[in-house]
């Protein structure tokens, strides 16, 4: 279908992201960001700064980041 | 007799609904009922037409639920809501908090264009480290590019202060003289949600402009309410609000696009086929 290139100026991942598709009681058919800082799956907005997209900064812009 | 007022409900007109779909904030991690493939996107648009919205309001999402401003992306979206309602009203979003202007225009190019699309009037702030900027010269070059390509734009009023770019625009033959403005009420900086804020800006719009009420959360329904006893339209749905009342998530968008309609027509106002909703906001 895509291959989603408006992400393509993505940097590292933040190092607390996972890709879970289960986490306590909640479970999603395809894996979803998940921020093992505050061990919650993140708000899809939120993963643009998880992944680093459109230079974003996990250190500079995630209020969790640790 | 003002168009945009207490006489227009008197006179029975007719109000647009418009029902926000997915968005792009949150997902299905926050309401399971929240729409993220085109498939289900379609789907509840589908139910939503059927329960009275004339404009569904669209964002695109990559497989796992996240943000896409990939045109491509929103071409699927558009072509299975098209594929699956009957006649409604596409307004694309050009929102993205921390996207630049260069991916925000994407969902301005899907072939056909939409016939709305969303052009957010100023910065916003709701997250600690994150900010909606917004500049004068994104606002400036998203309205060129949708007069271009002959989109009609929803000007998104975070606050008062962006009914002072609205004039702006108008001023600057960005967009019409009686734009569609959508006054939005919520946290951050936000308009405080408050009935007399609501009364205060709907003083302050531009003569003859056709104007839609967003409440985030809990205000979702006591100020569409009062948009419809003020002659305003009114958005719902699952972007702005998870909840059909409190403690309890609302279980579709149709769910809250049919509490919409009976309000709206208990109260003495019938709501808009997407003929009248075309043009009564200035569509061709």
């Amino acid at each position: 279908m895509t291959d989603d290139t408006d992400d393509a100026d993505g940097g590292d991942t933040c190092r607390h992201l996972e890709y879970r598709t289960e986490a306590g009681e909640r479970a999603f058919e395809t894996a979803r960001a998940y921020c093992t800082v505050v061990d919650a799956f993140v708000q899809p907005m939120r993963a643009d700064v998880c992944n680093a997209r459109y230079g974003l900064d996990p250190e500079r812009d995630c209020e969790w980041y640790e | 007799m003002s168009a945009t007022g207490y006489e227009s409900y008197l006179a029975g007109d007719p109000v647009v609904v418009t029902a926000a779909l997915t968005g792009g904030v949150h997902g299905k991690e926050a309401n399971p009922a929240i729409p993220e493939s085109p498939a289900e996107i379609a789907e509840q648009a589908a139910a939503c037409e059927a329960a009275g919205a004339s404009v569904l309001h669209l964002h695109a999402r990559r497989p796992n639920g996240e943000r896409s401003f990939d045109t491509a992306r929103f071409q699927a979206v558009n072509d299975a809501v098209r594929e699956a309602t009957d006649d409604v009203i596409l307004q694309n979003s050009t929102g993205g908090t921390g996207a630049p202007l260069e991916v925000r225009r994407n969902s301005l190019r899907t072939d056909p264009a939409p016939e709305m699309a969303s052009l957010d009037m100023g910065p916003l702030n709701r997250y600690d480290r994150l900010t909606s900027e917004n500049t004068r010269h994104t606002i400036d070059e998203l309205a060129r590019e949708m007069d271009e390509r002959g989109i009609v734009p929803e000007l998104e009023v975070f606050n008062n202060g962006h009914l002072n770019e609205t004039f702006r625009l108008v001023e600057a033959g960005l967009v019409s003289e009686a734009p569609y403005v959508n006054l939005i009420f919520g946290g951050g900086t936000l308009t405080p949600p408050d009935p007399r804020n609501l009364l205060n800006l709907v003083d302050q719009l531009p003569e003859g402009s056709p104007w839609n009420v967003l409440g985030f959360g809990p205000h979702q329904l006591p100020l569409t309410t009062m948009a419809v006893l003020l002659g305003g339209h009114v958005r719902v749905g699952l972007e702005d609000n998870v909840y059909y009342r409190s403690g309890e998530p609302a279980e579709s968008n149709a769910q809250l696009v049919e509490r919409t309609v009976r309000v709206a027509e208990e109260l003495g106002r019938p709501v808009a086929t997407t003929a009248e909703a075309r043009e009564i906001l200035g569509l061709s």
